[in-house]
């Protein structure tokens, strides 16, 4: 287990990383989420031991990083950010070296080499130089060297960046093989990935941790406001109305003028999503609105992501809505009573 | 620190790099010899080994700054730093390891230099114990500009730089001594006596005739540790003010 506590990052006056705690439990992928500049990497090398934190204290299996760190340090294998190969090198040597540096016996390292280059797929590189292979086979070489010696817990700092899609699956389904028997801490942009893999998620923005949860709990917080896409055909403040008035709906978060006569409605729910589906589409239909495409948007780990982040940027009104697409529409000829006694008819 | 030494001597004899620096230094060092023996003719001139370790020291202000330029500005510019300071060593093992591998390659550059006794020895007269101890003061003399390099090697992350800058030390180091006798500094005998105590030249002196002196032994062995501690404390800092 990793035991992070309060940890603190200065940079002359400039707070990088602030107050941020955490664990890593045994056997767990923990994925680490955040803008560029949040602190990942900070962090990251934080807890590998490459930087001296500025307050705080990790812990690696009870091991104080700060305190000895070379015992806390023989448990992690850490990918940076980039690769850190020796581009003069081979591969082979390059691997031969690193499991010289990890304390690996001699008699071991020739299979743990082969062992890793397989995991890999690098074995028929094996031979070349550093400098001659492709980005995706440095960040190759660059894992295997984090994998040497079959450290408890890997850092990866962005492990799949620069990888052509069928590495990125390569190098995903590896992470999470590694499960089994490792913990693994996982940064990445890329938020599809990171909720393919992971079981928690830690968000961080600013230095500042924003959330600290499983991926399902993240997006059940979002709330019971799933999101609609309706894109009608002619009149659409009409529409307006009757999707503003139909039970259920919170609220429209966006409309957008798409060609000549097509609006769509991005709108939040209050109640079930099929339910409110199924009543705007027949209360459209009623009023002869021709609707071109309808579907729901379920909760992800991008909206949490956005949310959490874009915190602070205020709400939009319906007038300010219209604005963006071209004016204010008629005033409404619609009376309220028309929609009434039409619930739940389809 | 093993593997770290193994992997430095990797770098430099897996590559043409060493071999280069030896055959210069054998190009220097012949020459040297040559123009020694040239001038044994006239009968002002006393040749000695010693005289031609002198004349070659000078060489060594380009020499060993190329030895020692990558040793960590190479680390730094390739991000291979990380690896290192992430791994289980601590950063004096670092720093020993790689001071031996440079020491290794600078025995391997004067290995070819022995030759010349040798033959010598065959067809003439060699002094023996003058000669052993030249190659101590010599050696120590390298091994003092090795770590002064290394030194300005972890300052950054340019390898031309830090062989120019390496440059201009040792040559301030080799003519520290000429510069306190100017007219001028010995005026301050303080002044003088301080600047006179960094100068190795006047203790090569004392090994190239044949002396082993302790104090000479502590002086340039005192250099190498203050300057690879300094290494050491280099290399902490830099982690950090990282950012």
């Amino acid at each position: 287990m990793i035991t992070i506590d309060k940890l603190t990052k200065f940079y002359g006056n400039n707070l990088a990383v602030n107050n941020i705690s955490f664990t890593i439990n045994d056997n767990e992928i923990l994925g680490f989420l955040g803008p560029n500049g949040a602190g990942k990497s900070t962090t990251m090398n934080m807890i590998s031991g490459f930087l001296p934190m500025s307050g705080g204290s990790v812990e690696i299996c009870g091991v104080d990083v700060s305190k000895d760190p070379v015992k806390a340090k023989s448990n992690i294998g850490y990918l940076p950010e980039i690769p850190p190969v020796y581009p003069d090198m081979r591969v082979r040597e390059y691997l031969s070296f690193c499991a010289g540096l990890k304390r690996i016996p001699y008699g071991k390292r020739s299979d743990e080499i082969e062992r890793v280059m397989k995991l890999l797929n690098i074995t028929d590189v094996q031979k070349k130089l550093i400098k001659n292979l492709s980005k995706g086979y440095k960040q190759r070489v660059g894992f295997a060297q984090a994998l040497l010696g079959d450290p408890k817990f890997l850092i990866l700092d962005e492990p799949t960046v620069g990888l052509d899609p069928n590495q990125v699956m390569e190098v995903r389904n590896i992470i999470k093989s590694l499960k089994k028997d490792h913990s693994v801490i996982f940064s990445s942009h890329i938020l599809s990935e990171v909720s393919e893999v992971c079981d928690r998620v830690v968000i961080i923005n600013k230095g500042v941790i924003k959330a600290i949860d499983t991926i399902e709990n993240l997006e059940a917080s979002v709330g019971g406001s799933t999101i609609l896409h309706i894109k009608i055909k002619g009149d659409r403040s009409r529409a307006a109305a009757v999707i503003e008035n139909t039970q259920g709906v919170a609220e429209i978060t966006a409309i957008d003028a798409e060609g000549n006569d097509f609006f769509a409605f991005t709108v939040s729910t209050k109640d079930d999503a099929d339910t409110v589906r199924s009543a705007i589409m027949s209360e459209l239909l009623a009023r002869k609105i021709q609707i071109t495409e309808i579907f729901t948007e379920k909760p992800n780990l991008e909206s949490v992501f956005t949310r959490l982040i874009n915190s602070e940027s205020e709400k939009k009104g319906i007038d300010a809505l219209w604005d963006e697409v071209g004016g204010q529409p008629s005033p409404l000829e619609l009376n309220k009573d028309d929609f009434d006694g039409k619930e739940g008819e389809e | 620190m093993l593997s770290i030494y193994k992997k430095e001597l990797q770098s430099f004899f897996y590559t043409p790099f060493a071999y280069i620096l030896a055959a210069l230094f054998m190009f220097l060092f012949t020459y040297m010899f040559n123009t020694g023996i040239g001038d044994m003719e006239s009968n002002v001139y006393e040749f000695s080994f010693a005289g031609i370790f002198y004349n070659v020291i000078f060489y060594f202000i380009f020499l060993v700054p190329i030895i020692t330029m990558r040793t960590f500005a190479d680390e730094r510019k390739f991000g291979t730093e990380v690896l290192l300071m992430t791994s289980p060593v601590n950063v004096a093992q670092i720093v020993l390891g790689k001071f031996l591998a440079n020491i290794t390659v600078f025995l391997f550059m004067i290995l070819g230099s022995t030759l010349f006794p040798i033959v010598t020895a065959i067809k003439g007269e060699v002094v023996v114990s003058q000669l052993v101890c030249a190659y101590i003061g010599f050696f120590c003399w390298g091994a003092m500009y090795i770590a002064i390099g290394m030194l300005i090697s972890s300052f950054t992350e340019n390898s031309i730089i830090a062989a120019i800058v390496g440059e201009i030390v040792m040559f301030a180091f080799l003519f520290v001594d000429d510069f306190a006798q100017t007219g001028f500094i010995a005026q301050y005998p303080k002044l003088h006596s301080a600047l006179y105590a960094f100068a190795a030249q006047p203790r090569f002196e004392y090994f190239s005739q044949g002396f082993i002196r302790l104090s000479d032994i502590v002086f340039f062995a005192s250099a190498i540790i203050v300057a690879l501690v300094w290494n050491y404390i280099s290399l902490e800092k830099r982690r950090w003010n990282k950012g």
